[in-house]
């Protein structure tokens, strides 16, 4: 249940930075005349797909541009002392909101040194959205809350994804050309080690990129 | 065991049977005490297991709190999360000031020590603690003991999230020496920690023993009698820690044993009281033992002034009641064996041993102050011819009234009357002089001179009684009654009644004894003589019969009467020999005399005794045939009491002395208790009036009659009648008158030697002659 929902905001959250921008990471042409997809499928090291690992693109191609898009927005909700989604990605400079659902304030802070910040106890909408502006992941908690924690991974592509619940995930509308396709995983074993792998995105590449990775227990 | 007296024994016993319950209660008691004091030592050792348990479990929550505190702190994680390592430090220090942590310490994930509240800088010092960070990771245990630069310390690990996990925090306690105090004060017991080495040895972490003490201290076997111990392994992450709980069992007991202690003077105490107890029992057991002890001793030496009193109603009691009775039971018999031995049955006057004693006692309390006191000693006269003629029933009769007499004439004083035996009596009177018991004395001779009837039967008697005074006459008894015996013999022979003693009489009396011995060497000496005095016949003025008398003629005394040796002899049986002399002498002197044609009939004197000796008649029949002289010529004298004597014994030899042709003669008839029915049935030729009354018949008109009538009566019976004692020729005629056949006196001669009789003889011829002539 948990995990088809975490799928529909992933949707959405895809569409509002712009969705239409990407391509299919598989079909690339020159100039990004064609949009290609690129796929990729995720297994722990008991071969259980891994659901809501990130994976993104990086392109090795220095012809390839990214699309220049306006300001991404992504929203990370607080639903019955819970961050929705746990797992969130975002392009560096997006800027995130914190929409408070509960009844109850929350404080939401990060120490992390991509970003550190605070939203001091609130109700609702904060005013203003947190800005990510450095890659690297941002682990967020609630000071008054220990268990709430939520994890948004900061790249600096706008081309990346989330595996499903078959661990299976799929970038689109990626221009064709060559990309380093690299996974992350909150409870990966060895964080610094993402394993990663070059890709092309072309049209004629139909099978996805298998990644395995060691994952802590929960 | 032996024990001499009861009360020992009981004592001993009660004691034994005490001292064996208090020992058995002693044992008994000390041995639960001991038990319990173990017992109680080990449960005080689970109690302190779980009050340590309690204290470090407190204390772990404690440390986690303030650490879980610390940790969460936002400001705190800020200052971590942005590596502000002087905030860290000071945060450190503040949360662990705030539960007096000892140690508060940061470390990275990695377990580098990040900061540390002891202000010891970060760098490559590793945590120490990443096993309990490991197991805090689990969840599993946060809280473990472990040793950090040698100190033991009781720590928690508590993670820093942010909100995932950036750091740990540890808090940790020191166990040190305070730590273990605290918990000794807690517990009462001694704590100790040690860890072991890895060569398997323990060392000291902290204790309150001395270091003296916890060096003998081995965890891994703490066997020990003297401490009750338990060993409790500690929660940790590196070398194995245990803590030691020790409890000194001599502490332990020591409360166990001031109460045995207690109980020890308890039991002591029991034991002496037990011991007094028994003592007072005992003695009131031996106490009425010892008092009917000395009852006893005295009823044993003739106590019996008064019964033991009976105070107790038990066996005891009942013990006293029988030792009374037995005292009245023997004081009784006593009284009447005292009688029996004192009293004279006959009489129920005292007897001879009662008088000693009476004297005796007379004499001690007369003689301190020498006061005078008299002793009689009072002979009956003539009793023994009462006795023989009326036979000794009338005997006993007249004695028995000699007694009433006697008590009733010293009713009026306070003197002693006794019986000493036979007829003899004495009388002791105690406060009197001479005069007094003289005056007794002549009260008791009137008393008896008072005509005396026994059955009808008039019995004259008389009494002769000696006076002795204490201590005039003697201060011993055996003296006085032998002077009082003295004088009363010469109250008897002087016919005076009454004689007090002198002291020339002991001197006659002392003579006689001494005559007595002198007598036998008179006999075997010849000193005795035989003198001749003739009997005159009044009727032919002739002369033919003499009475043969002996004489003593002693070399230093001088003459010496017959009247003071004859009786003596008599009473010592010598008379028999001076007979047998006397006999052998007269009739060779009649052979003598018949040789020279001197023809006088010998009259000799024949004694009681001899009366009755069967060989009286050999005897003279021998000695008349030595001599070849006839038996006629021989005469026998015997005095009417030695017939009396024993008649049908003298009436038996008189027979065959008369059957010999021997003449018999009664000597001094008249004083005596003749039976004129023995005198009759008596072979005898010739009567001798006595002299008594042939001295006085001239003047007194009764002896005259009684002179008169024996010649009658003689001649009547065929008998010759011869009267002694003629001193005047008044006499000599009246006796001629009266037709009495023999004169014997002074008056006519005197007792002469052979020689001299033969003289007068001649001359009395001569005298006859010329009277007959003329």
């Amino acid at each position: 249940m948990g995990t088809r929902r975490y799928g529909e905001i992933d949707m959405r959250t895809m569409r509002s930075v712009g969705l239409t921008c990407l391509v299919s990471a598989l079909c690339l042409h020159a100039a990004g005349a064609r949009a290609e997809q690129l796929r990729a499928s995720v297994v722990d090291q008991t071969g259980a797909p891994v659901v809501d690992a990130v994976v993104y693109a990086m392109p090795i191609d220095m012809k390839v541009k990214a699309p220049v898009s306006k300001r991404p927005k992504a929203i990370i909700d607080q639903i019955k002392r819970r961050f929705v989604p746990l797992v969130s990605v975002a392009q560096t400079g997006t800027a995130v909101a914190f929409p408070n659902r509960d009844n109850i304030e929350h404080d939401v802070y990060s120490f992390s040194p991509a970003k550190r910040f605070e939203l001091h106890l609130y109700h609702g909408v904060p005013a203003k959205p947190v800005m990510f502006d450095k890659p690297g992941l941002v682990v967020m908690g609630c000071n008054i809350h220990d268990q709430m924690i939520a994890y948004l991974l900061v790249v600096d592509t706008p081309w990346f994804a989330k595996t499903d619940a078959r661990g299976q995930a799929s970038i689109d509308n990626v221009p064709g050309g060559a990309y380093r396709l690299a996974v992350w995983h909150y409870r990966m074993a060895a964080p610094e080690q993402r394993p990663s792998r070059n890709v092309s995105a072309s049209a004629s590449a139909d099978e996805p990129a298998a990644f395995t990775l060691q994952l802590k227990s929960e | 065991m032996r024990f001499k007296s009861l009360r020992a024994r009981i004592a001993f016993v009660v004691v034994l049977m005490m001292l064996g319950a208090q020992a058995a209660a002693y044992v008994v008691i000390s041995s639960v005490i001991e038990r319990n004091a173990v017992s109680n030592a080990q449960e005080q050792l689970a109690v302190a297991e779980r009050v340590f348990r309690q204290v470090l479990s407190t204390n772990a929550e404690k440390l986690t709190q303030a650490a879980t505190v610390v940790a969460a702190d936002f400001g705190f994680r800020e200052a971590v999360a942005t590596h502000h390592e002087s905030t860290v430090v000071s945060a450190l220090r503040n949360h662990g000031s705030r539960i007096d942590a000892d140690l508060v310490i940061l470390a990275g994930l990695d377990g580098k020590l990040i900061a540390d509240s002891r202000g010891y800088t970060h760098g490559s010092q590793a945590f120490p603690f990443r096993a309990l960070m490991q197991t805090a990771t689990h969840g599993s245990e946060r809280s473990a003991i472990d040793v950090i630069d040698g100190r033991l310390y009781q720590l928690v690990a508590v993670p820093v999230k942010a909100p995932l996990p950036v750091a740990w925090v540890a808090m940790g306690f020191l166990i040190d020496d305070r730590m273990a105090r605290e918990m000794a004060s807690l517990t009462s017991l001694d704590v100790s920690f040690f860890d072991q080495q890895p060569d398997g040895r323990w060392s000291t972490l902290a204790s309150t023993l001395s270091a003296q003490r916890t060096a003998h201290i081995n965890p891994s076997d703490v066997a020990d009698d003297r401490y009750a111990t338990r060993v409790i392994s500690l929660t940790s992450t590196g070398k194995p820690v245990v803590v030691v709980l020790q409890r000194s069992l001599t502490a332990a007991m020591a409360p166990f044993h001031r109460l045995q202690s207690t109980l020890l003077v308890i039991t002591l105490i029991g034991v002496l009281l037990s011991i007094a107890g028994s003592i007072v029992t005992a003695r009131s057991v031996t106490r009425p033992i010892a008092a009917l002890k000395h009852f006893a001793r005295r009823v044993g030496s003739g106590d019996y002034a008064e019964p033991i009193a009976v105070s107790h109603q038990d066996e005891i009691g009942e013990l006293a009641q029988a030792f009374n009775r037995m005292q009245e039971g023997i004081s009784h018999r006593e009284h009447r064996i005292t009688e029996l031995a004192y009293t004279d049955r006959l009489t129920g006057l005292p007897n001879r041993a009662m008088f000693s004693d009476r004297l005796q006692q007379a004499i001690a309390e007369a003689l301190p102050n020498e006061t005078p006191f008299g002793v009689m000693v009072m002979d009956l006269d003539r009793f023994k011819y009462v006795n023989d003629a009326l036979g000794h029933p009338i005997g006993d009769l007249l004695l028995r009234e000699v007694a009433l007499r006697l008590r009733d004439a010293l009713a009026v004083h306070s003197g002693l009357v006794a019986r000493l035996g036979g007829d003899e009596f004495a009388v002791l009177l105690p406060d009197s002089d001479l005069a007094d018991v003289e005056r007794v004395a002549i009260q008791i001779l009137k008393a008896l001179e008072q005509p005396i009837s026994i059955e009808g039967q008039p019995v004259d008697v008389g009494a002769s009684i000696g006076i002795v005074t204490f201590p005039d006459n003697g201060v011993d008894m055996n003296v006085l009654l032998r002077r009082a015996d003295i004088a009363m013999y010469v109250a008897k022979r002087s016919n005076a009644g009454v004689a007090r003693y002198e002291e020339r009489y002991d001197n006659s009396s002392a003579e006689r004894l001494s005559l007595m011995s002198e007598l036998r060497r008179a006999v075997e000496q010849d000193q005795l003589l035989l003198f001749y005095q003739p009997k005159v016949d009044l009727s032919t003025q002739t002369v033919k019969y003499v009475e043969a008398l002996v004489r003593w003629d002693h070399p230093t005394r001088g003459y010496v009467s017959p009247d003071q040796f004859i009786p003596f002899a008599e009473q010592t049986g010598y008379i028999k020999t001076i007979s047998y002399w006397v006999a052998d002498k007269a009739i060779r002197q009649c052979a003598m005399w018949r040789d020279v044609g001197i023809e006088l009939a010998i009259s000799i004197n024949v004694s009681a005794r001899e009366l009755i000796q069967s060989s009286l008649p050999d005897t003279f029949a021998g000695l008349l045939r030595k001599y070849n002289v006839p038996a006629e010529l021989l005469w026998i004298e015997i005095t009417e009491s030695a017939i009396m004597d024993d008649p049908n014994h003298a009436i038996e030899t008189l027979d065959r002395l008369h059957a010999l042709g021997i003449r018999l003669s009664v000597d001094d008839f008249g004083t005596g208790y003749s039976s004129l029915s023995y005198l009759k049935r008596m072979p005898v030729d010739e009567l001798k009036i006595d002299k008594s009354f042939v001295m006085g018949m001239t003047e007194n008109r009764d002896d005259e009659t009684i002179v008169r009538s024996t010649i009658d009566l003689a001649h009547n019976m065929g008998l010759k009648v011869v009267a002694e004692g003629v001193e005047s020729e008044a006499v000599l005629q009246r006796l001629t008158d009266l037709e009495c056949d023999l004169a014997q006196g002074f008056h006519l001669s005197r007792p002469l030697p052979p020689d001299r009789l033969e003289a007068w003889l001649n001359s009395w011829h001569e005298a006859r002659c010329v009277t007959g002539l003329r």
